[in-house]
């Protein structure tokens, strides 16, 4: 489990607004739809990711909500936010993915990490940890690890994720409570060996 | 779970956000950016395919109307008329027929 190092991104692309970029897009320049694609590709795929738990499907949606976002960009509001707009639609796109598929993949259960064997080092506890938060969040309603993921990981507020999920902010709230207590005490091993 | 450790906080969890980034991490980006944008280039070419397979096919719907309409206009083009109207010219005119030609309009004149 590790952090992919990300790529310095160039200043003059930081300081354009997503608004920016989207009417850029609208009006045919392609590079604009390739920053916008490299701001956000890594929360889209997280969240994809989040929703399907096998990493191929996950960017396999990624791709193609992406494209659709692409394909839809006139729809989108420029008086808001694009991000949870563009969360929407890999949100949707995700959870498509998983009603169509029926059966779901996951990566079995390394038995020694399962067990909680010996751990050499803190890398190989790094991975246990992603392996387990990633059974755990499979555990989840699909709505409560969307919930949890944009909020703790993205930076997303509640109103933010009510848009995303149309639903109130109340339930978000309570998607995220119910999600930290399910996540939280697996973190409890890794924080004493930090 | 860093500032407050209950799941109550309204505040988003550092650790807990930490834990799931690394347990979420994407593969390589470059590649996946890479293969989007082409994703998104085909797209593009494609739909500007179906843009001029759509153009082709009313160019040749309207090439069809247009040969059909410019058929009928020739054949009621004003030579054509004429050589019609010849052989009607040419009854009327002919001393034979002539007297009951004149009877029928006569007739239809008075009529009116």
């Amino acid at each position: 489990m590790t952090c992919d190092p990300q790529p310095p991104v160039p200043a003059a692309r930081i300081a354009e607004t997503d608004g920016q970029l989207v009417a850029r897009t609208l009006g045919g320049d392609r590079a604009a739809f390739g920053f916008l694609v490299e701001r956000y590709a890594a929360s889209v795929r997280r969240v994809a990711l989040a929703v399907l738990g096998d990493p191929d499907d996950a960017d396999d949606t990624a791709q193609d909500a992406l494209l659709a976002a692409l394909t839809n960009l006139r729809q989108y509001d420029a008086a808001r936010p694009f991000g949870p707009w563009l969360m929407r639609v890999v949100a949707n796109a995700a959870t498509d993915r998983r009603r169509r598929r029926r059966v779901r993949h996951t990566e079995p259960l390394d038995p020694r990490l399962a067990a909680g064997g010996v751990a050499p080092d803190a890398e190989t506890q790094r991975r246990a940890l992603g392996q387990r938060l990633r059974e755990a969040l499979a555990q989840l309603p699909e709505r409560r690890r969307i919930a949890v993921v944009l909020f703790d990981v993205e930076g997303y507020s509640h109103a933010e994720i009510a848009h995303v999920l149309g639903i109130p902010e109340g339930t978000v709230r309570s998607e995220v409570f119910h999600a930290r207590r399910a996540l939280r005490p697996l973190l409890q091993d890794w924080k004493e060996h930090e | 779970m860093t500032q407050d450790n209950t799941p109550f906080d309204h505040r988003p969890d550092p650790l807990l956000g930490s834990a799931l980034r690394q347990a979420l991490a994407p593969g390589d980006e470059s590649a996946f950016v890479a293969e989007l944008m082409g994703s998104a280039e085909r797209a593009g070419a494609a739909s500007w395919d179906a843009v001029l397979a759509r153009w082709a096919r009313v160019g040749v719907a309207a090439a069809v109307i247009i040969v059909f309409v410019a058929g009928y206009v020739m054949r009621r083009s004003p030579a054509t008329a004429a050589s019609r109207l010849a052989p009607v010219a040419d009854a009327l005119l002919t001393p034979a027929a002539q007297g009951a030609e004149l009877d029928v309009v006569l007739t239809s004149v008075m009529d009116d």
